[in-house]
């Protein structure tokens, strides 16, 4: 997106016009289909060209395929994958009598893909309408038109007394304001050394400290709940379980930085996470949590909450806050960062909405206490999540430093029905892929890192004894090349190029695929393009023949 | 401050990028997004160069220098993946780009030959509806100058990217042609454009002459 563009939707924000994207959404919601005339009236509305708001009409999954009175979204997520190898997209595919992103003739039903209702838990999953179903006979009752509500497994803490799945109370909030400066609760996050959990890992106290030191009018708080990563339904839990304490993690970061704003960005592919995040924030205005001159401190902060409209890339930071201004969810090079320009050009704190609820926790109780909580691990604790292959299957939080081994077998009851596990994701897709006979690895940032894998995001993913390795990779870069914003010219050729070379039948050659994936690592504008190949080279290294590799 | 190119020094301020370093003392890097009419992009990763002690290449376009900076032009890490980089460009144009384009000067330049990956490629779409400007929708490759050519340097607004990953492309207005966008054909995207996807009308006339 170009600069001049930038200053304009900054400029429509300050007279509070809705966005693009949200005008498009709301067309789509309501009619199935967006047409020239929804367009210009986006257009008209946002402040943004007319061909700036068709770019946006043509990025978004949500707004491309058309919808029928009766919408049906099959994921095709990973986790749905390891249950099934894609055998209910099959059976619904022919049981409608539509392809994917098709609308029968009359209207009446269409059916598109979606890459992760977050029911991982319980594959595979499809929604219809706002209703999702899930497990054992979903497809059934999708196509006996009985689909039900699927349940939730409760979320369960391994610690005494949990941080994470505890309810948020505002008692970190409110010793912060009675008790520390700003800069006072911008050190103790630092001290206690909190890393970013959405992926990358970064100290969440340094981006404070960047962007509470960058000149700006304004400031703002972007808490990152666009949880696209296919297995994981971490974020759906702790916003859907826990908005109290995301918005006081949220507060506490404007507090710190000097923002009085903070935007939440949801997933569109949980159609309940926007209005229970609204609703509890209303209440916290109601508490005067919220709002102006909190606890009579004089401190002044409000969240607005928006929904993506599906797209995987928006979960990076520079694509969600394009995201936010309504325009295509494309990544922008850094510098600058967020920190220094971000939302409309202001300093910005992009946190994962769970690096922020691990906030309250250190501003009530220090960050001796946090780093305490995994002791011989990096500082925290983390939520992780298991998908359908796992007796238990679940969001658990735990301590770093716990083997795979313990966190499969003991916390999850390894796999249901006597399977095997074959390999495990962790982490989201661009994690690296851990065989079964690495499990003694220990869940922490280096130890994994050690493997090939990462932490990520914290979703599991086992693999059972029979999968095939090769749909696998198919698989994996179907997703990756799918999900390319198109900016940068490796990621943007080289994941369908790289899809390809699994997708045809014969071998794949190694001394075509080294060169594709060093181009894709090094080259690549962000971690997307340059993340794919860790699960394939994780593949090349532990399964090779059954890559059909020459 | 000061930063070391190819064993040249060169004093510098805070707000130079490596690509502009680079260029004052007149060496260069090949680039296909970069215009220096317009905010440096980073989309193409044509301009990667080696800098000491970093991870891998940077792109020289997006990069700040630092003081002390030590960038070596001809890192063969950042060659190789640059020809890479082209290479797949290459493969995703139905055919090859005409002679006199940027981007047919830089696949010379680095000499490309046959991609080593094939596959799928761009959709030939032409659009002939304007009386002085052209799209040859297969031959774009993303860039993104037209498009901000169009609002940075003309302010129209006309032009925008389209799609995403591999079926990125680029549209005026509502993908309704030129006429029906708030083109002023004032020809600044077909002035940047390194492959010839818009094109003044007369010069598509003269280059199908035989």
């Amino acid at each position: 997106m170009s600069r001049n563009l930038v200053e304009l939707v900054r400029r429509q924000h300050t007279v509070q016009a809705p966005t693009a994207l949200q005008v498009l959404k709301a067309a789509m919601d309501a009619r199935g289909e967006i047409t020239d005339e929804d367009r210009r009236l986006a257009a008209e509305a946002s402040g943004l060209p007319e061909a700036a708001v068709y770019g946006v009409s043509t990025f978004y999954d949500d707004l491309r395929a058309p919808r029928g009175r009766r919408h049906i979204r099959v994921c095709t997520g990973t986790a749905c994958w390891a249950a099934t190898a894609d055998a209910h997209v099959d059976s619904v595919r022919d049981g409608l009598g539509l392809t994917l992103g098709e609308r029968s003739e009359d209207g009446s039903v269409s059916l598109a893909e979606t890459v992760c209702l977050g029911f991982c838990h319980s594959s595979p999953a499809i929604r219809d309408g706002d209703r999702i179903d899930a497990g054992p006979g979903a497809v059934e009752r999708l196509l006996g038109g009985t689909t039900a509500d699927a349940a939730e497994p409760e979320w369960i803490s391994v610690l005494e007394e949990p941080v994470l799945t505890r309810p948020g109370d505002w008692s970190g909030l409110a010793r912060a304001l009675a008790e520390l400066e700003p800069e006072q609760l911008l050190a103790e996050v630092k001290d206690a050394n909190a890393r970013g959990r959405g992926g990358a890992g970064f100290p969440a106290g340094q981006k404070w400290e960047f962007t509470r030191a960058s000149p700006g009018e304004q400031k703002f708080i972007v808490a990152n709940g666009d949880e696209g990563d296919p297995g994981s339904y971490i974020d759906k839990y702790l916003i859907e379980r826990n908005p109290m304490l995301l918005l006081e993690g949220m507060a506490l970061a404007g507090y710190a930085v000097g923002a009085e704003h903070g935007f939440v960005l949801v997933r569109s592919e949980y159609p309940h996470s926007k209005p229970i995040l609204e609703a509890a924030a209303a209440q916290a205005r109601e508490l005067g949590w919220l709002g102006e001159d909190i606890a009579g401190s004089g401190f002044d902060f409000d969240v607005t909450v928006l929904e993506g409209g599906g797209s995987y890339v928006v979960g990076e930071e520079t694509a969600l806050l394009a995201c936010v201004e309504g325009l295509r969810g494309t990544v922008s090079a850094r510098p600058p960062f967020p920190a220094q320009k971000g939302l409309f050009g202001m300093p910005t704190v992009v946190n994962n909405t769970e690096t922020l609820i691990n906030v309250p926790f250190i501003a009530r109780s220090g960050a001796p206490a946090y780093r305490d909580l995994s002791p011989g691990g990096s500082p925290g604790t983390k939520l992780i999540c298991f998908n359908e292959r796992f007796a238990r299957p679940g969001v658990y939080e735990v301590r770093f430093g716990t083997s795979m081994r313990e966190l499969c077998e003991d916390l999850a009851g390894g796999l249901i029905d006597g399977h095997e596990i074959k390999a495990l994701q962790i982490g989201g897709p661009l994690g690296g892929i851990l065989p079964a006979s690495r499990l003694d690895v220990g869940f922490d940032f280096d130890a994994l890192k050690a493997e090939g894998c990462m932490v990520g995001h914290g979703g599991i993913v086992a693999f059972d004894e029979r999968t095939d390795i090769r749909a696998l990779a198919r698989h994996l870069l179907r997703f990756g090349a799918h999900e390319s914003c198109g900016k940068c010219f490796p990621c943007r050729i080289g994941l369908t190029r790289a899809y390809e070379m699994f997708g045809a039948e014969q071998p794949v050659e190694r001394a075509r695929l080294e060169p594709l994936l060093e181009t894709l690592e090094l080259a690549s504008l962000c971690a997307h393009g340059s993340g794919m190949p860790a699960p394939i080279r994780s593949l090349v290294a532990h399964f090779p023949d059954e890559l059909g590799l020459i | 401050m000061q930063v070391t190119i190819d064993g040249n020094s060169v004093e510098v301020s805070s707000e130079t990028t490596v690509l502009e370093a680079i260029r004052s003392l007149g060496g260069d890097v090949p680039t296909l997004c970069f215009d220096q009419r317009q905010a440096p992009f980073g989309a193409c990763r044509v301009c990667l160069v080696g800098v000491e002690g970093a991870p891998g290449p940077i792109p020289a376009c997006t990069t700040p220098c630092r003081d002390g900076m030590t960038i070596d032009t001809g890192d063969a890490t950042a060659r190789r993946v640059v020809k890479a980089v082209v290479e797949l460009v290459l493969s995703e144009l139905p055919d090859p780009p005409a002679e006199h384009t940027e981007l047919a000067v830089v696949a010379r330049g680095l000499g490309v030959g046959e991609p080593r990956w094939t596959g799928r490629r761009h959709e030939v779409r032409h659009d002939q509806r304007h009386p002085y400007l052209a799209f040859q929708h297969e031959l774009c490759i993303s860039c993104g100058r037209c498009v901000r050519a169009c609002d940075e340097v003309q302010g129209a607004f006309a032009l925008t990217a389209t799609g995403r990953g591999f079926d990125a492309n680029v549209a005026a207005g509502l993908d309704a042609g030129f006429r029906n966008s708030t083109c002023v054909s004032c020809g600044a995207c077909a002035d940047t454009c390194p492959t010839d996807a818009i094109i003044e009308i007369t010069l598509l006339q003269m280059s199908d002459v035989p």
